[in-house]
Parts: C-alpha cells; structure tokens; sequence
C-alpha cells in the first residue's frame, strides 16, 4: 500500500469531502494561500477557492462563533485551530455555544462542526504552544473528541467527522505531521467509538492515544524482548469511547497502563483507568496505572521538556513494575 | 545505659542481634509489638532486616514492651539496646535521651452502667466478642443487641441490658474476655468523648511503630525477596490481594488465609494462587500454629570452586556430602542426620564434628535431623511450602548467588535457633573457607 | 406606503406588541406566584423594537435572541402555548423544557435561540449571514443584542468579518439604558454607532419605542443586505419597564421611580402606536378592545394549558445530547 504522512492525509480528507459536500468549507488563520503554518492545507484553495477556504483575521472566538452560525444554518464548516493551545480562546463558542445547541433546543438545532487543531509537545515552543488540551473538551458533553494516531486514522475520522451531525474536535499530533503510514487509495472511514487494537498481547493492556499509541507500541517493542507480552490498544475517539474493547482487553490481560499526553491530573488517563476500574475490578490483577504528562506547564529547555512526556522505556518500566506485583506494597 | 528506677528486677535489655556473618548493624523493618503492649518471651517482638535477609526477632523475655528505642526504618549498630520489657506496663521507664516524656497512660474509663462478658455455658471462663452491633457514642436501649459472643457452644446475640449510650466499648470484636470482665460502659447522657479499646492495649497504645514503613527495598531485592519487606499481613487481618486473584480464590475455594498462615508474601496476585494450590493439606499445616519461615540472600557463589577444589585436592567428590556436612555444623549439632534432595533423588548423610572428610552416608531409613533441598539447577525463585517432618533449608538459584530459604514448624527449632541456622549456612556457601577454619 | 393598504401590517405590528406585553405580563405573574422555575428577563417596554424588525423579515430570515428574549420569540412568530410550556419545563415546549426562557428556539421561525452569555450569540448571527452568502441564500439575518454586550470582544471580532465579507448581518442593538445594574454611560465609553462605524459599517440611532420608525428603517436595510450591501448596525433608544430579572424589584439605587414612569407615561410603544391607529383611522377603540381582550384570553389560556401540561419523562435527560446517540448515557454491552 502507499505511505502517505499524516499532512497528506488530512489534506485528501478535507479534499475527498468538499469536492463531495459543496456545504464544506474551511475557515481559519492563514489557511488558504499559505495553508496554516504546517502546511497541511496546501493547495486546497487553488481547487476549492477563497469562498470556501476562508482566511480570517486573527480573531479565534469570531471566526468559532461564526463558524458555530454557519453549522447551524445548513453549511459544514471545518475551523482550524492553529495551535490547540488556542482552545482557551475560544470556550464559549465551542462549549456554551456549539456543545449545548442540539440540547437546549430539545433536538430541534444542530450544530455539524469540525474543529481541527493540535497537540504534543518536544517541539520547544514552550508552554503556550505545546499543551494537550483534549480533556478540557471530552469533559464537555454534546462534543466529540478523536485523536488519530497515523495518518490512516487522520484520514479516516477527518472524513467521519465531517459527515457526523455533532460538534467534533480532532486532535492531530503537530509532531507527526509528517509521518508516514500506509492509508489506501481508495476511498475509507473509520467510525466513531471503535478502538483499534494495534497490537494483541496476554500480559499487559498499553492503552495509548493519539503518538502515545507509537510510545506503548515502542514499550511493546522493549517489552516483547522480555517475554512480556503487551497489547495496545488505540481507542481512536475518546467520546464517544469504545469500552467495550477497553474492558474485554483489561479482563484478558488483568493489568492495564494507560498512555495520553494530556496533564495526568484530571485526565483522559483517569477517565479510562476509572471506568476499567468500575467495570473490570475483578479481573485487575494490578491497579490501573495512569501516565500522562507531567502537570506542569510545558518548560522551553529541551532538558527539561523531554522529560514531561511518557516515553517507551517509562512505560516500558511502569509495565515490569505491574508484572512482578510491585505496585501495591503500601496497600496496608 | 537504660535502668530500671521503679522496679526491684532489672528490665530486660533488647539489643540489636548480631544476625550475619559481618553484620555491624541492622535496619528495624517493624515493630509487632506497641510500647505498653504485653509480651511472651516467644512473641515476634521486631523484624530486622540485615544484609543478608529480613528475619523475625522474638522478645527474648516476658513482661511488658516498656520502652522503645529507635522507630521503625531506623537503622542501628549491632549490640544497641533498642527495647525494654519490664515486667509492669508502665511504659516511659528509663527512657534512653528522654527521660522527660510523660508515661502514657490509660484514657480513663467512664462511669456508668458496666457490662460484663456474660456465663453462658456450662464451663465456660471466657468468650470471644465476635462483633459488636453499637459504636461508642451510640444510643442503645436495654433490649437492643449490643454485641455477638461466642462460647466453646455457639454464637450468641447479648442485649445491653441498659439504655443510654454506649461510652466504652473495653475489648475488640474477636478478642477474648474472662467471664465477669467488664467489656462496655453505658451511661445515661451522651457521652463528649467515648472510649474505644482492646483489651491487648491497656494502658492505651499510643505508639504504633509498626505503621510506619521501611524505606523501600533496593531494587536489586526485586526478583526474590520483594516481600519479605512487606507486612506479614494488614494490621486488622485483612489479606492484601488483588481483585482478580481474590475472585479467583473465591471461584476455585481457595482459602488466601492459608497462604497467609504459611508465611507467604502479601499482596497476593494470581501467580501466588499457584502456590496455595501447591501447599500441603491442611492436616499438614493445621499442626503447630508457628511455622517459621526466614530467608537470605547469597550474593556470590562461592561453593562450586569450593567443592571443585575439595574433589580435586582432598578426594571428597559428593557435593551432597559437603553440604550435609555444612548444613549439620551450621546447625551446631555434629552427628546430625542430614537428608540431601538433590536432582530428584535423596540421600542421608551422617555429619561429625571437625572436617567435612568425616561425612558418611547413612542408611536411607534414617529420620533426618535436618532437611537440604538443592534447587540451585532449578527456574524456581522463592517457594513457601511450609513445615515439614524437619527443617528444611533450600537453595535456590538468584543472580550470580543464591537464596537460602528456611522452613520449620516453630517447635522443631527456636527463633534464635532458626536465625542461626540460616546466617550460618548462609555464610559458609558463600565462603566455605570459613567451614575449615 | 400608504395606511390603506397596509392596514393589515399596521394591525398586525400592533397586535404583535401587544401580544409580547401580554405574554410578559403573564410570565412575570407566574414567576411571582412562584408557579415558574428559574428566572426570567421582562422585555416590556421594548415591543416596538422586536416588532418593528420582525415584521421587516420573511419567515426565513433568521435572527439570534438574548436572554431578555421573548419578545424576538412572539415577534419572529412563536405560539403561545409551546412558549409558556417551555418557561415551566413542560414536555411541549418549543425545546421540551431543555432550554427554558434563557433559551428559547423556534427555528420553524428562523429563531436561532435566545442566548444567556450576554453577546454569546454575536459569532452565531454572523455565522448565518454567511450561510446565505455562500450557499447564495437570500435570508438575513438580524443579531439582538443589548448595550451591555457592546462591551464584549467577540462583538468587535464578527463586525470586522461581517464588513470584510459584507455578510447579510444586521447587528441590532437594544440600548435601553442599564447595562444589567449599572447606567449604559459608565459602561460604555464614546459612541455606541462609532463602533461599528469603526469597522465602515452603516450605523443608524433610532427610536425604539416608535415601531413604524423602526420598521420603515429595517426593511430599508434588509432590502440592502439582500443585495449584499451588509452588514449594518442599529441602535436602537428604548427602555425596559421592569428590572433586570423579575425579581430585580429594588433598583432605585440606579434607576429612579421618575424615569421609569416617564417612559411608561409619555413613550410607550404601545399606547404611542394605538394612537395613531385610532388617530389615522384605521382601528377604532372598540376594535382595539376587542384585540387586547382576545389576546389575554389567548395567553390565560396557553397558561393554564402549560401549567396542566406534562414534564418530560425522566427518561428524555440524556436524550439530544448528540443527534445520533438515542440516549447518550446508555452504555455499550461490555
């Protein structure tokens, strides 16, 4: 099969969709001639022009709020979100305004927004330009959150995000932009609420989003030298969540890790540990361990910044910890 | 030096022991008994934890713990006094550096209505409180249950007898109180402050050293002797295991106890079920209630050059025979009857005094003083398969080194017996150079 | 324009008033009686405002509402019975008792919803405006919004597109003279024209308590945004009767007795209006009467029909949460 990057990817999604939907249209900074500062537009004004691949000003809660508008009065609009980081901007329009819409109006309004920003840090920008703010909106009930994990996810949800009736937020990895993996030529999608297990395993369940899907199959990879057998799972969108993938895995393998580059604290990793917890409590032969970053803010330093993220050989090491029953020593 | 100011008869001096073969010091693990609390000479007063292994220490006396002297996770020299017994329970006394700290005493017991452990049998003097049905402070009327007892009979629900409230409550659920002993106090108003203790705690125990945690194992320790930092079991009784392992238990009628009475490391996971299936038959355990189980760790091998040299330069070319003949003086008993399980067969050795060349083999009807399991060609790390008809000492394979794990039954040798045995033979596989000398 | 022709226009504008006061009326006796739940924002006063734009719009232009809203509500179309049915939470509200008075939509009407983030709503007319332009509709779009949301930054954000793009948006702003509390003059600095005229956009100050004014000037200027003359702004010079919420009954410390019953006494929408009708000729008292009276039997009748009316069965709570998931909060079998 081709290997096109992640870039690429999403670039064909919006393409394949506008030339389908003449409804589609993408509004944002900087994302028609100079197609957003990765580059991922590329090339999509020239065929779809500037009235539906829309340069704004600089004016993040406007062009959401109009964007929330628009969805609701027939158009599905696509809102690039230049860095993820920008999401503190604009809350309002998309958490008082696009997630309540459907709700408030009994079923009547609908709001079919995408809005496609970014996360990861080790890309030194520091603490502004780095974060991973995906539980922030999973936390908001009427959105939907997907987080591809190679450019086949980036195509495949893009394509079903546009066509989903619901506001949905898609978190594209800024550091995999250019990544390539194998997405067929023709056309595909992969649905919402359906996690990929990317790799199966009887020991352990590596439960990883967005790169942190590579860093648990890389902690395989360690693992595996060790005759420790790992499955990863990708759950592919975090609302909706396949649990039921999640849970059968957990029950199977009796201990999980899971992997997301959000803040630990209060996050996607504790969302997912506690609901296995719930519901699988006794098939754990272990705790469920969360590892997220760190909770502070992104430092600038490359010595310090790479040291906030998971890594394989952390998982990889929280993995032997589980293995061997060293978790729960101060049980008592 | 601690004396004792109140009483006629010195308090019994517990020091640090000397457990290694170059041992100068020792970390306390944890304390099993609270200052206050009554000891028998036998109890598990403190686990010590050495370079060699962790090991249980008894009391050496009987009386009262009076005094103690450095906290758990503290490490201390060799030869150190680190406790008191006194033969009353007035704790405080010759407090080493502190001799200004108060003595604790009783929280005093409110006055009111006393209830007393009921005779409800025909030859009973004494009952177990198995629950009680009102916490202190409660209101409780005359006719309401106020706790479950059970007799050599049966189990039976007692009423308060008074109404009011509950302003003591003098025992714990599961202790034992002579008949006729007051177990609770009723009163009339709502108590401010209402009592709670065991009967174990009297005067109050407000030191609980054994709660504090020893600094964690170095990760060297992983693989073979996580657990043997880890309490033998949860303060209240609780056995620490993970969900799976205890539905597991639970679906299969596997009693997790067992494993616990065998002195198995908690927390349990589903691997350790392996081994609770492997334990003998509950006739086998359900003999003497102490079983001892000590291990310690052999960072080199020095006993294959060791016995390559004794074959070539002295002719002796059973290695069974050499270890029989360790095994026995590590035992400090020459003429000791040695049984050698080695690569799936067993085989007696008669031990004497004085060089190894003196080791014979006996008879294979003989009654074994003493147990050697070889499983150093084994994959088998840490094993509990509890008493056997004689001590067992076992090797196992570990690093470069091995583990000596030792099992009995707490009547086929003493505590100290038991340290010995193991610190000895430890020391001699590791430098059996020290045998000849 | 002549009267005689546009006697129906003229009698529809002022029953519409009528009916938004009514309903009013009996929203704030309900609150009071303490038969209603939450809070509500009264629009008495304002009639001329709702009135006079709505009636210069087609069904399917579009507006976005505030939280004092219900009068866009009535004058955009809305019923009274699912109007009433939605301020108590009943089953048969115009958003099954979801929304409530903060929140009401009637998208039948082209109502996008009332909003309770003061200029919430700014981002989301706008946003309309440019569905039309580029699916080549002909809707407009009118944004109500009050002097207080003037001061929010979204405002200044959609204005700045909307002119870019000269988006079919009419940006409508009630200056009624309190800024929730507290005096529109020490909220907001300079012109209140001057902003959106900042932008280059066509700002026009009106009286909002003369309906034939606003009316004649909006239907100018929908007339314009449809041929992509847009965006335009209005400021519209009204007053509202009661506080700002119903229970915002001691407001002396920022609004005398004086005012208020100057405005009620010498500029009221309605009575101004009824005036002139009788005065030109084309209703008469009695007619008028028989009106009024028709009206408030109409709203006693939607009252008790709401207050009779079911709530929601329980089971609709985690209904609407996403337009393809029945009930969200089912789980999957695990």
């Amino acid at each position: 099969m081709r290997q096109i990057t992640l870039s690429q990817a999403v670039n064909e999604a919006l393409a394949e969709e506008m030339r389908r939907d003449e409804r589609v249209f993408i509004i944002g900074e900087d994302v028609a001639e100079a197609g957003t500062p990765f580059k991922v537009l590329s090339g999509l004004v020239e065929e779809f022009g500037t009235a539906r691949v829309v340069d704004t000003p600089i004016a993040e809660p406007g062009f959401m709020g109009l964007a929330v508008g628009a969805a609701m009065t027939g158009t599905r609009p696509v809102v690039d979100l230049m860095f993820g980081d920008f999401i503190y901007l604009i809350m309002d329009q998309l958490c008082n305004q696009a997630a309540k819409t459907h709700y408030m109006s009994g079923g009547k309004l609908n709001v079919p927004l995408v809005l496609r920003t970014n996360l990861g840090a080790t890309r030194r920008s520091a603490a502004q330009h780095s974060q991973s703010l995906h539980a922030l909106v999973a936390h908001i009930p009427g959105l939907k959150v997907a987080m591809p994990s190679s450019a086949y996810e980036a195509k495949g949800l893009m394509k079903t995000a546009i066509r989903d009736d619901n506001p949905v937020v898609i978190f594209e990895d800024k550091l995999m932009y250019n990544d390539k993996a194998p997405v067929p030529e023709e056309e595909f999608l992969i649905p919402f609420g359906a996690a990929n297990i990317k790799r199966e395993g009887r020991d352990i369940t590596l439960i990883g989003t967005s790169s942190m899907v590579q860093v648990c199959e890389a902690a395989a990879d360690l693992l595996a030298q060790e005759g420790i057998s790992a499955e990863v799972i990708d759950p592919r969108t975090i609302v909706p969540l396949d649990e039921a993938t999640l849970l059968a895995s957990a029950r199977k393998t009796s201990r999980v890790i899971v992997v997301d580059e959000g803040h630990q604290s209060y996050g996607v990793t504790g969302e997912i540990a506690s609901r296995i917890n719930e519901q699988a409590f006794y098939h754990l032969d272990a705790p469920v361990l969360r590892m997220g970053a760190m909770d502070v803010p992104v430092p600038f330093s490359p010595a310090l910044e790479d040291i906030t993220v998971p890594t394989p050989e952390g998982v990889a090491a929280q993995a032997r910890k589980l293995m061997a029953g060293e978790m729960i020593h101060a049980a008592e | 030096m601690p004396r004792n100011e109140t009483s006629g008869l010195p308090p019994h001096e517990v020091i640090m022991p000397a457990l290694g073969m170059a041992q100068d010091s020792g970390v306390i693990v944890a304390w099993h008994k609270a200052l206050g609390e009554a000891v028998a000479a036998d109890d598990v007063l403190f686990e010590v934890e050495t370079d060699k292994a962790t090991m249980e220490v008894p009391a050496g006396a009987e009386g009262f713990v009076t005094h103690i002297g450095a906290e758990a996770g503290a490490e201390v020299p060799v030869g150190e006094v680190i406790a008191l017994i006194g033969a009353s329970s007035d704790a405080g006394q010759g407090a080493e550096g502190s001799g200004s700290a108060p003595p604790v005493t009783a929280e005093p017991v409110p006055e009111g209505d006393n209830v007393i452990m009921p005779a409800l049998g025909m030859a009973q003097d004494s009952g177990v409180i198995v629950a009680w049905h009102k916490a202190p402070g409660e209101q409780v009327a005359a006719g309401d249950v106020l706790f479950e007892v059970e007799t050599d009979k049966s189990t039976m629900e007692v009423e308060a007898g008074f109404d009011g409230y509950v302003a003591a409550l003098l025992a714990e659920a599961g202790e034992e109180a002579p008949v006729g002993e007051t177990i609770a106090v009723i009163v009339a108003e709502k108590p401010g402050t209402p009592v709670q203790k065991s009967r174990g705690a009297v005067p109050a125990a407000k030191v609980e050293p054994t709660e504090k945690s020893p600094s964690p194992a170095p990760a060297k320790a992983k693989s073979n002797a996580p657990a043997q930092t880890s309490p033998p079991a949860s303060r209240t009784g609780r056995i620490l295991a993970s969900p799976k392992a205890r539905r597991l238990a639970l679906e299969q009628g596997l009693d997790l106890s067992r494993l616990a009475r065998a002195g198995h490391p908690q927390p349990y996971h589903v691997a350790d079920l392996e081994v609770l299936r492997a334990l003998p038959a509950a006739s086998a355990e359900a003999a003497p209630a102490v079983s001892r189980r000590l291990t310690a760790e052999i960072p080199a091998d020095g006993f294959a050059d060791f016995a390559a040299w004794a074959a070539d330069s002295a002719g002796l070319t059973d290695p069974a025979a050499l270890l029989a003949g360790m095994a026995a003086a590590s035992l400090g008993k020459p003429g000791a009857i040695v049984a050698v399980e080695r690569l799936g067969a067993t085989r007696f050795y008669v031990t004497a005094a004085g060089p190894l060349s003196g080791v014979s083999e006996a008879p294979p009807d003989a009654v074994p003083d003493l147990r050697l399991r070889d499983l150093r060609l084994s994959r088998i790390s840490s094993l509990a398969l509890g008493a056997e008809d004689a001590p067992v000492l076992t090797l196992t394979p570990s690093g470069g080194g091995h583990v000596v794990t030792l099992e009995c039954a707490g009547d086929q040798l003493g505590a100290a017996d038991a340290v010995a045995l193991v610190s000895e033979f430890a020391g001699r596989m590791e430098q059996p150079l020290r045998h000849l000398l | 324009m002549t009267k005689k022709t546009n006697t129906e226009d003229y009698l529809r504008m002022y029953r519409q008033m009528v009916r938004i006061r009514t309903f009013e009326d009996n929203a704030n006796k309900l609150y009071l009686s303490a038969k209603m739940p939450g809070l509500t924002h009264m629009y008495s006063g304002e009639e001329a405002v709702a009135v006079g734009i709505c009636e210069a719009l087609k069904v399917t232009d579009k507006i976005t509402s505030t939280h004092r809203g219900h009068g866009h509500c009535v004058a955009k179309g809305a019923a009274f019975r699912e109007m009433f049915c939605e301020l108590l939470g009943k089953e048969e509200g115009y958003c099954r008792g979801k929304g409530g008075s903060m929140h009401i939509a009637d998208q039948s009407n082209g109502n996008l919803g009332a909003n309770a983030i003061v200029g919430g709503s700014m981002g989301i007319a706008t946003g309309a405006a440019f569905t039309a332009r580029l699916l080549g509709k002909e809707d407009v779009t009118v944004c109500f919004f009050g002097d207080g949301a003037t001061a929010q930054g979204l405002m200044y954000e959609v204005m700045n597109m909307a002119a870019l793009w000269h988006l079919p948006v009419i940006y409508a702003c009630e200056n009624n003279g309190y800024s929730e509390y507290t005096r529109t003059e020490e909220i907001a600095a300079g012109s209140i024209c001057a902003r959106a005229e900042a932008f280059g956009i066509e700002a026009h100050q009106v009286d909002g308590q003369d309906v034939l004014a606003v009316n004649a000037l909006t239907r100018t200027l929908v007339e314009r945004a449809r041929k992509g003359e847009g965006p335009f702004f209005l400021e519209l010079m009204t007053y509202r009767y009661h506080g700002h919420h119903v229970g915002d009954i001691n407001r002396e410390y920022y609004r005398s007795k004086d005012e208020e019953k100057d405005w009620k006494d010498n500029r009221d929408p309605i009575i101004r209006f009824r005036s002139w009708l009788v005065e030109e000729g084309i209703a008469g008292e009695d007619e008028i009467e028989a009106m009024n009276e028709e009206i408030k039997a109409d709203a006693t009748a939607a009252v008790e029909y709401a207050l009779a009316a079911r709530y929601p069965d329980v089971s609709e709570v985690d209904m609407h949460v996403y337009t393809d998931v029945t009930h969200a909060l089912a789980r999957s079998p695990a």
